[in-house]
């Protein structure tokens, strides 16, 4: 091996394991702090914890409802953080359901069949992007009353679905205008309904762009908590991070920041689950749509 | 239209054909609808309102009643030192963040473009940043640069923001933090679909670069880049839109109290604190024609008209 791709290799080995650490230390620290005492939290080396415990994520599950009482010498409330769980496994499991379906059947008419003036309607659908939903929300929060949906989670059922809607129909009906329109139309011709077909041929066909779509609506639902914290005012009705939110931080940092990993754990493992997915659905709607 | 190029086909099978092709177009509008409707609901409704009120003096302090100022509320704030304070704010945070995420994410996607030892545990690692659920990482982020009680970091954090702030103004650790913050978030984000983009370029384009030119610079500057540009327009739109109306995390990480307002957490504050929806609504508005601008700029990168397509 000559000595100048060794002095590359050596270099893009260092890059990379910059790029590693500035990614994955501030989720490490997070993970860190989580597993300390209180004790060692204030005493010990911040990096590293020696006596790991799981007492700050029992103390989030052992308290259901809100009350107040005194620890030691300081008042300190507790936190229905169950309720709260179950409030985030069913609104991120809804409105990425509803992403998904209302973004497959857009995309489908948009890339598949075709109406007049499609192209412009994918433009005009993405185009949405460019109006962010947080600075909506004064009117979004009349809808809702409207509808009398405040203090409940179907509002954000709603709402959150459209922040993702945009970017989803955009990188589906690319990837569907650019399967050939033989792959339906032999099923077609067979007899198969177009129901059957979709459903037998092209959805199997669109996998991956499928997981991408969902992960990037994950992701980006994942990422709100302006509009959780204004639509559900009472605290059992609260998500995590609209909940977390709330915490008194200077006494329960640590039972807080174990909040947050019991919330991005699950995630960030569907996430890893689906990565290679991810990437590859990203690829297959960029050869067309970019 | 296809028809035309065939032999001419009987009357009644063009016919047959036009009806199915009526009856392909309903469908089509028939599965537009649920997404349409969600967006007619959750965005266009609430942007005209946002228009109409912008117009008046609506605001809760005034029994309801308002009466139409006409651009009243926009001359109002266009003369107001806030404004451009804020303004100025927002444009430098979003334009300093995005070209910081656009370098990194390009390094990233770059360092993962081909393969290595580990790669796949490298790729997770840039992956994880976006895949953290941003609306918990923040709380963390907060506590880590701004600890609230004494521990073991705290005196060591404490002793670099007050360097910071004594050095470049106060709110200037605020700012860092916070861009800081989505740094890390959008790079991972733009890393991995700029990843994507050059998966989606076809290999041989690569290895014809590496006969014609020795130099790395040159071949990145003449080939990859070129090649990337539609990704990085389309990654740049995203980071942009994100950044502008970037709204809660810099609520978040100042934890409310606004060191440096930027014009989503201005309108907040118009709303919210004062009552002010009118203004409020002008401000909010005022973010859409430069997103729009933006959009229009890099929308011709990424989605070319068809004839320029090859």
């Amino acid at each position: 091996m000559n000595p100048r791709s060794r002095r590359q290799k050596l270099g893009h080995g260092v890059l990379v394991a910059l790029a590693t650490i500035y990614c994955v230390f501030p989720i490490y620290f997070m993970l860190v702090q989580s597993l300390k005492t209180a004790q060692e939290d204030v005493f010990g080396n911040p990096l590293i914890v020696q006596h790991p415990t799981l007492e700050n994520f029992e103390e989030l599950f052992e308290a259901r409802g809100e009350s107040r009482g005194f620890v030691g010498r300081a008042l300190r409330r507790s936190y229905p953080f169950v309720d709260w769980l179950e409030n985030t496994i069913v609104v991120f499991a809804g409105s990425v359901t509803v992403t998904l379906v209302a973004s497959i059947l857009a995309a489908y008419a948009i890339g598949r069949l075709r109406p007049p003036g499609f192209r412009w309607w994918r433009r005009v659908i993405f185009a949405t992007y460019v109006i962010p939903q947080t600075i909506l929300f004064v009117p979004l929060y009349q809808v809702v009353i409207r509808l009398q949906l405040d203090d409940n989670l179907l509002a954000l059922l709603l709402v959150y679905p459209t922040m993702a809607l945009p970017f989803c129909i955009w990188i589906l009906s690319a990837y569907f205008q650019q399967l050939p329109r033989e792959v339906e139309e032999a099923a077609l011709i067979e007899g198969a309904s177009r129901t059957t077909a979709f459903l037998k041929i092209i959805l199997p066909m669109s996998r991956p762009v499928i997981v991408t779509a969902g992960i990037f609506a994950l992701g980006t639902i994942a990422s709100d908590f302006t509009l959780a914290s204004i639509f559900l005012l009472s605290q059992h009705n609260q998500t995590i991070p609209a909940g977390l939110a709330t915490m008194d931080v200077a006494l329960d940092e640590l039972v807080a920041v174990a909040g947050i990993n019991v919330m991005a754990i699950p995630v960030i493992v569907i996430c890893t689950v689906f990565a290679r997915g991810y990437v590859r659905g990203l690829t297959a709607a960029m050869l067309e749509g970019a | 239209m296809s028809v035309a190029g065939a032999a001419r086909p009987s009357l009644a099978v063009e016919n047959r054909f036009r009806a199915a092709r009526r009856r392909e177009i309903r469908l089509a509008y028939l599965l537009l609808a649920p997404a349409v409707l969600l967006l007619l609901l959750v965005l266009a409704y609430p942007v005209g309102w946002e228009v109409w009120t912008s117009l008046t003096d609506f605001s809760p302090l005034n029994d309801d009643r308002m009466t139409f100022v006409g651009l009243a509320n926009y001359r109002h704030l266009l003369a107001t030192e806030e404004f451009w304070r804020a303004a100025t704010v927002t444009v430098v945070y979003a334009v300093v963040t995005s070209a910081i995420k656009l370098i990194l994410g390009i390094g990233f996607a770059l360092l993962l473009a081909r393969p290595f030892p580990g790669r796949a545990l490298v790729f997770l690692a840039i992956f994880l940043p976006w895949a953290y659920p941003a609306s918990v990482s923040v709380i963390g982020w907060y506590w880590t640069l701004s600890p609230p009680i004494p521990t073991a970091y705290s005196a060591f954090m404490g002793t670099l923001k007050y360097s910071v702030d004594g050095a470049l103004g106060s709110g200037a650790w605020a700012f860092l933090s916070v861009t800081l913050f989505n740094v890390w978030r959008g790079s991972s984000f733009i890393g991995v679909l700029l990843l994507a983009g050059i998966n989606a370029i076809p290999p041989e384009l690569f290895e014809c670069a590496l006969l014609e030119s020795k130099s790395r610079w040159q071949r990145f500057r003449l080939v990859t880049v070129p090649l990337l540009l539609p990704f990085i327009a389309l990654a740049a739109f995203l980071t942009l839109t994100s950044a502008f109306a970037d709204l809660a995390n810099v609520w978040m990480l100042t934890a409310g109290r606004i060191v440096f307002p930027v014009v989503g957490t201005h309108a907040y504050w118009l709303a919210i604190k004062a009552g002010q929806f009118g203004p409020a609504a002008a401000l909010s508005l005022m973010l859409v024609p430069m997103l729009l601008a933006a959009l229009l700029v890099l929308f011709r990168m990424f989605d070319p008209p068809e004839a320029q397509r090859s």
